[in-house]
């Protein structure tokens, strides 16, 4: 808990009727930085947002943002922030620019300075091409793109993005998350997203959040560290006449800290290979490595195990 | 004040935008003008009567004020919500209060642009004979200030539902209610109404106006209306914060 934290989120509860959404979510956003707010659907992502961004008020618990409180001066918070809320709500019926326009004077600024920093704005997301059109008729990456324009036309120190890619396409992914990344260089960004690849690609630090309470706040790196199945390995080997699954896999077996070994299955194409799941209490990599070489035999993949979000809820849940 | 003349101007783009605006607006010349010329079933007929009066048209104005505007503030905020739009409209550094009085203001200028058309009504009748010059400036300033309080009222009723048809049905509901019922309602209750209870009406603050009478307190009543239901709407925009 920093000085410089630029967003101070302290034992937010909110309670929606007798449901409980939030139930003491604490975390800090450094200034520039890109946090990520992990988290399953309906874990608590979209309120803590919603709290951040003064659209709904906390039952409890309180949001600081460069010292201002948002529940005393919520004007002044919003003044400071960009918002991209989920699903991208924009008014289809207008102009692109027309409605740009309007945000930024919604925003105080005057007209003149919003023509010139439209220009940027639409330059850096890449809306050049269709300003003149009306935003019900264009694809979701494009809204997507108004949608992120909107929240930056007027240079905020803050952006807080909910589930920025959801919806798109896979081309249109990579480009909003590109952009993404080059706007972190100059902003603190939030952004809410329940997939880990993405959060690992464009975030510095990630707060977990699970029903409604924060189970996990580090670099990606520091909770993988953290969760049991670091150590799961995955190992594709070219078979042999001589070597087929099960004489590999006992060959496996014998390496130095292996703690089991798995076959899991085999495949033709390119060349014929068994893949076995290996699992370790330590980093074993290089003792398998050796075996493998050792026992003249070709190593055609060794990665670890990518970690899904379940497994890591599921290790940290019951690690907390 | 700005923000609220920025979020006018888009609301009153908004509204000429959409078709509701040309069929309230067509639905409401038509109704007029037929009413103003022939009265209901024949029995006001403006050739007949010999007499240069733009009386009708303040006699049957407000009753389709009551009907369409209603449809013109039916999207305001409920189609916000509907689209989630509004999430982004109250987290912009503008109060609950401005974005109320902004989308107001909006649907004031379809009004008066509604209004300002059946002007060519008492121009037909300056031109063929005197009427009290008087009574068609009051009338208009009682027009203006009925049609503000059935505004604030239907945006009420939008700000409580998602669903622009039942913002709507309600919104036309509590304008025929103020307009009409309140009347009927005392009347068949009580054979004399006590003046005092005429304050709920309407038609009995709005009758002065049409006889060129531009009195504080008729003007103060259809201001404190809409000032109340600008007060509800706007609790209902914050009521988001407590549920």
């Amino acid at each position: 808990m920093t000085a410089s934290a630029m967003i101070q989120v302290r034992n937010l509860v909110k309670t929606y009727g007798d449901k409980n959404a939030l139930n003491g979510v604490s975390f800090d956003a450094r200034a520039g930085e890109i946090l990520g707010l992990l988290g399953p659907n309906g874990a608590g992502k979209s309120t803590t947002m919603k709290i951040l961004t003064t659209y709904l008020s906390a039952t409890s618990g309180s949001v600081t943002v460069d010292g201002i409180d948002a529940a005393v001066n919520p004007l002044a918070v919003r003044a400071m922030l960009g918002y991209l809320p989920e699903s991208t709500p924009l008014y289809s019926d207008m102009v692109v620019y027309d409605y740009l326009l309007w945000c930024g004077e919604m925003r105080g600024l005057a007209r003149a300075d919003v023509h010139k920093r439209l220009t940027d704005v639409a330059r850096v997301v890449g809306l050049e091409h269709v300003m003149g059109q009306v935003i019900g008729t264009l694809s979701k990456g494009f809204k997507q793109r108004v949608g992120l324009a909107q929240a930056m036309l007027h240079n905020p120190k803050i952006l807080i993005l909910d589930e920025p890619t959801s919806g798109l396409d896979p081309n249109q992914i990579i480009e909003i998350r590109n952009l993404i990344r080059s706007l972190g260089q100059n902003h603190t960004l939030i952004l809410s997203s329940h997939n880990l690849a993405e959060v690992r690609q464009i975030c510095d630090r990630v707060v977990i959040i699970h029903q409604g309470a924060v189970v996990a706040d580090g670099t990606l790196d520091e909770l993988e560290g953290r969760v049991a199945s670091r150590h799961h390995l995955i190992v594709g080997i070219a078979t042999t006449a001589t070597h087929d699954a099960d004489r590999l896999k006992s060959l496996l077996a014998a390496t130095p800290g292996a703690k089991s070994v798995t076959f899991s299955h085999t495949s033709q194409a390119p060349v014929p290979t068994a893949f076995f799941d290996v699992e370790a209490d330590t980093d074993i990599r290089s003792a398998l490595y050796e075996r493998i070489r050792g026992a003249d035999l070709t190593l055609l993949e060794l990665r670890r195990k990518s970690l899904d979000l379940e497994g890591i809820f599921q290790s940290l849940t019951h690690s907390v | 004040m700005k923000p609220v003349w920025i979020l006018a101007r888009r609301e009153m783009a908004a509204t000429f935008d959409s078709p509701i605006a040309y069929i309230a607006g067509a639905l409401f010349l038509v109704a007029t003008g037929l009413l103003f010329f022939f009265g209901l079933g024949g029995t006001d007929d403006f050739f007949a009567g010999r007499e240069a009066t733009v009386r009708p048209l303040f006699e049957y104005a407000p009753w389709v004020l009551a009907v369409i505007l209603p449809a013109v503030t039916m999207r305001l905020v409920a189609e916000e919500k509907r689209q989630g739009t509004l999430e982004l409209l109250v987290t912009l550094p503008v109060t609950d209060t401005q974005i109320v009085l902004g989308k107001l203001l909006g649907a004031i200028g379809f009004l008066v642009v509604a209004l300002a058309m059946t002007l060519v009504l008492p121009g037909l009748v300056l031109a063929i004979g005197h009427p009290d010059v008087g009574a068609i400036v009051g009338g208009y300033v009682g027009l203006l200030l009925i049609g503000t309080a059935f505004l604030a009222l239907g945006l009420m009723a939008s700000t409580w539902t998602q669903n622009q048809i039942v913002a709507f049905i309600v919104g036309m509901m509590l304008c025929m209610f103020f307009w009409t019922a309140t009347d009927a309602l005392l009347r068949l209750f009580l054979d004399q109404p006590p003046p005092e209870l005429a304050l709920l009406s309407f038609q009995s603050q709005f009758t002065d106006f049409a006889r060129g009478v531009i009195d504080l307190r008729n003007v103060l009543y259809f201001l404190s209306v809409t000032t109340i239901a600008v007060l509800a709407s706007t609790y209902s925009l914050r009521s988001r914060h407590w549920q």
